[in-house]
């Protein structure tokens, strides 16, 4: 079983680096390349194709882990073709463009809502509001969610046309930058749903 | 050729099966019975009893007897402080641990006798008794090689890498090749998907003695995938015990506590509450050391402690991201699994009645002989797929936990971090390792903390240290560190922070081949006492049994009496020296009740057929 390291993920499943991935055919390559190097079948072997063995499974168990959930595999992705999100991601403290306006709305209904928690309002009085503050961003997340669907779609198609390194650096762009708006705007909903919870 | 068994090595019972032509047997003594009870006991001269004899020990040299061994098994005395309250034994720190692990609290020592053992060394005599079984049975069978030196064995899906090292560290002590560390429920799930070619997702309720799992699989091509595990490493048939017996020894506050009781009395009082709530699965009513208790009562008593059985299950559908409905089907596993409260809430909670064709005792030593079978041979054609219990993270800043590997990854699984320095010239990093959900250091599982040394001097921050961490097929890390910068690699030996090192396993491999186990005439009188002990069971069991008082008027005259004055012959030399005196009374005792069995057996006939008598079918 002697195959030399992969390149990556998507060539390891012998999968092109497409965003849409049909679930049933990721699982069945994952259970027949389990078969191949599953360190079960190598407890007699020779300690190097055991070490082999591990290794190879490991990274399959790896792949098959990040190519099933779709963030992670437009962030393994980005990474792959030079748009690594991490690092960014926690550079990007600042508002995105794009989101001044309902963050700053958001912001001043929490401050209000922390003032009357203070004053010791009834849960009747404040719940509603936060919950009307979060409509708006909620809206943002369903157009974002719709928009990665388009660019992840466009950028399928580039791969298919073998068009991506022509357009393609375009079409990743904006997905990253969709992707920072949406890490920002979960960081949000996560903020409003601590402040119900407490 | 040697041989290789799957092991269940569980809190209350332990034992042995193989697979022959591709059939898994279950390895049992004379009296048919297969499991072993997981007790050691110390006789003064230093012979180490296993099994029925020790648990007939309890009675008569309680403190020289220790039970429920697992659920010391990877602590440390601190980890231990609730349990050993509830548990009658000697616990010390141990002075195994090497300096470099007194900052980690250091492993527990039981006293057995006037010796005291680590966990894995206890939990060795019990491996090295089923290993004697299965190499007794194979010699029975003329196998030119009997000797059994590989074995798989198994542990509660839950166990962290600590408890999952220490029952490594037994089985090298009791002179096996450890092939493998399999869960508990996977194994369950492959001894159930032997006979049926099935496909579709699985869950199997795992309710033992000391632990609880549950975990949700995904069956197709031959595959039994993890999707998600969960489950208590502290919740069990113990914990059922231990209510009943708080119930029963309660005093009234004048007298005192329970100081006027012996050992001996306590687990008196444990075997009749054990007998009490194994009698309430078939009946119910039964009686309690002279009080009445019925299932309701027994019901109501355990309801809490069940209960905290489904919050595991909920979350592993939701790691699974599966609602009940999408559960094809689901296996009962372990002892536990018997009471019908458990079956009813499980029945419940996943919409659909549960399997338990196979004998929840047995069903995972089968898996795990199934699972012995395809590492040896290298049959491709079922292939497990399990998952890390809990995630893996190390300690940073603020005594914050950062996961590097989460739970219900597929292992092997591998996971890596970059270190640098905080000052110039620094040449050595602190890395604490942990396990678990939690956010804070504090509220997880230190597994272990090591050094990164031989960093070489830079302005600070420049170093670029590579941790690499692995989970192998067991479940369990090794850790390898390199220098990015310079190319310089480590690895590094992570031993649990309670730990033994692979010196001290190997020293207590050789102490154990130094204390012998018992000779053989000792071998022989407990075969003898054990079969004494099984036909006398089976006695009481019948002459309590709902429908002996109608099968009562079938009897001769005298010969209740008859019976009764054997079972009371064989009671009182039971216990004693002389094997030949106990065969001869077992046998007087079989006498007397043959006609009693064979009214029973026809009774019980009847009424499966309807009302007919055996002769007229």
């Amino acid at each position: 079983m002697i195959t030399a390291r992969p390149k990556d993920y998507f060539s390891f499943l012998g999968l092109p680096r497409k965003l849409n991935i049909d679930m049933a055919d990721l699982e069945k390559r994952f259970r027949a390349l389990s078969r191949q190097f599953h360190p079960d079948y190598f407890v007699n072997a020779p300690a190097a194709e055991r070490r082999q063995s591990l290794e190879q499974s490991s990274y399959l168990n790896d792949a098959y882990r990040t190519l099933k959930n779709p963030s992670a595999r437009l962030e393994y992705l980005l990474g792959l073709e030079g748009l690594a999100l991490k690092g960014a991601q926690e550079a990007s403290k600042a508002v995105p463009p794009a989101l001044l306006e309902e963050v700053f709305a958001l912001n001043e209904e929490l401050d209000e809502v922390r003032e009357l928690r203070a004053a010791g309002a009834a849960a009747e009085e404040w719940k509603p509001r936060l919950e009307r503050a979060r409509a708006p961003i909620d809206a943002k997340r369903e157009e974002h969610e719709a928009q990665l669907r388009i660019l992840s779609d466009r950028w399928d198609a580039l791969v298919d046309g073998g068009r991506e390194n022509a357009e393609g650096q375009e079409t990743l762009r904006a997905l990253r930058e969709r992707m920072l708006e949406r890490s920002y705007i979960n960081n949000l909903l996560a903020g409003i749903e601590r402040e119900l919870a407490t | 050729m040697s041989k290789v068994v799957g092991i269940d090595l569980g809190t209350t019972n332990s034992l042995v099966a193989y697979v022959k032509d591709g059939k898994p047997i279950v390895i049992r003594d004379s009296t048919g019975d297969a499991l072993v009870p997981s007790i050691v006991s110390a006789a003064e001269d230093g012979t180490i009893y296993v099994g029925r004899e020790a648990q007939r020990r309890l009675l008569t040299d309680a403190q020289r007897t220790v039970y429920s061994v697992k659920r010391f098994m990877g602590k440390s005395v601190d980890d231990v402080k609730e349990d050993a309250r509830l548990l009658p034994f000697r616990l010390s720190s141990g002075s195994v641990g090497s300096e470099a692990k007194a900052e980690s609290g250091a492993i527990v020592k039981i006293g057995l006798g006037e010796r005291e053992f680590t966990p894995p060394e206890i939990s060795a005599f019990i491996l090295r008794e089923l290993k004697r079984r299965a190499e007794d049975h194979f010699a029975a069978a003329g196998d030119i090689d009997p000797e059994v030196d590989r074995a798989v064995i198994t542990v509660p899906a839950y166990f962290n890498d600590a408890q999952r090292t220490a029952t490594r560290d037994a089985g090298r002590i009791a002179g096996l090749d450890v092939l493998r560390i399999i869960n508990e429920p996977t194994a369950a799930s492959l001894a159930y998907g032997l006979d049926k070619r099935h496909t579709g997702i699985i869950a199997v309720y795992d309710f033992g003695g000391g632990t609880f799992d549950i975990s949700i699989l995904r069956v197709e091509d031959g595959v039994f995938q993890v999707l998600s595990t969960n489950g208590d490493t502290h919740l069990g048939g113990d914990d059922i015990d231990s209510l009943l017996m708080r119930k029963v020894l309660v005093a009234p506050p004048e007298n005192g506590s329970d100081e006027r009781r012996t050992s001996e009395d306590v687990q008196r009082i444990r075997q009749a509450v054990i007998r009490a709530k194994l009698e309430l699965s078939e009946r119910d009513e039964t009686d309690l050391l002279g009080t009445s208790i019925t299932r309701g009562d027994f019901d109501a008593l355990i309801r809490p402690i069940v209960d905290r059985t489904l919050e595991p299950c909920r979350q592993a559908l939701r790691d699974a991201e599966l609602e009940p409905g999408d559960i094809d089907e689901v296996v009962l596993v372990g002892g536990s699994t018997r009471i019908p409260l458990v079956r009813r809430l499980v029945a419940e909670l996943f919409g659909k009645t549960p399997h338990s064709e196979l004998n929840p005792d047995e069903v995972v030593a089968v898996g795990a002989a199934v699972q012995a079978d395809i590492l040896v041979t290298g049959n491709r054609e079922m292939l497990l797929l399990d998952v890390t219990p809990l995630s893996l993270g190390i300690e940073t800043m603020g005594g914050v936990t950062s996961k590097i590997i989460l739970r219900n990854s597929t292992i092997p699984a591998t996971g890596s971090e970059m270190f640098t320095t905080a000052v110039d010239n620094q040449t050595a990093v602190d890395v604490h390792v942990l396990q678990g959900e939690r956010e804070l250091v504090a509220d997880n599982r230190s597994l272990a903390r090591f050094k990164l040394r031989g960093i070489p001097p830079m302005p600070a921050g420049m170093p670029r240290v590579q941790v690499q961490f692995q989970i192998d097929a067991n479940g369990i890390l090794s850790v390898t560190a390199r220098e990015l910068r310079t190319e310089i690699e480590q690895t590094i030996e992570v031993k649990p922070s309670y730990g033994l090192t692979d010196d001290e396993v190997e020293r207590m491999l050789l102490d154990s081949f130094e204390h012998a186990e018992a000779d053989f005439a000792a071998r022989m009188l407990i075969d003898a006492r054990n079969e004494a002990e099984s036909v006398i069971m089976a006695t009481e069991k019948s002459l309590r049994a709902p429908e002996y008082p109608a099968v009562a008027v079938e009897l001769k005259p005298g010969e209740r009496a008859r019976i009764d004055r054997a079972l009371a012959d064989l009671k009182g030399v039971m216990n004693g020296e002389d094997r030949d005196a106990i065969l001869q009374k077992t046998h007087a005792l079989n006498d007397a009740t043959t006609h009693l069995a064979e009214l029973m057996m026809n009774r019980s006939l009847q009424s499966a057929l309807g009302g007919k008598n055996v002769n007229q079918m």
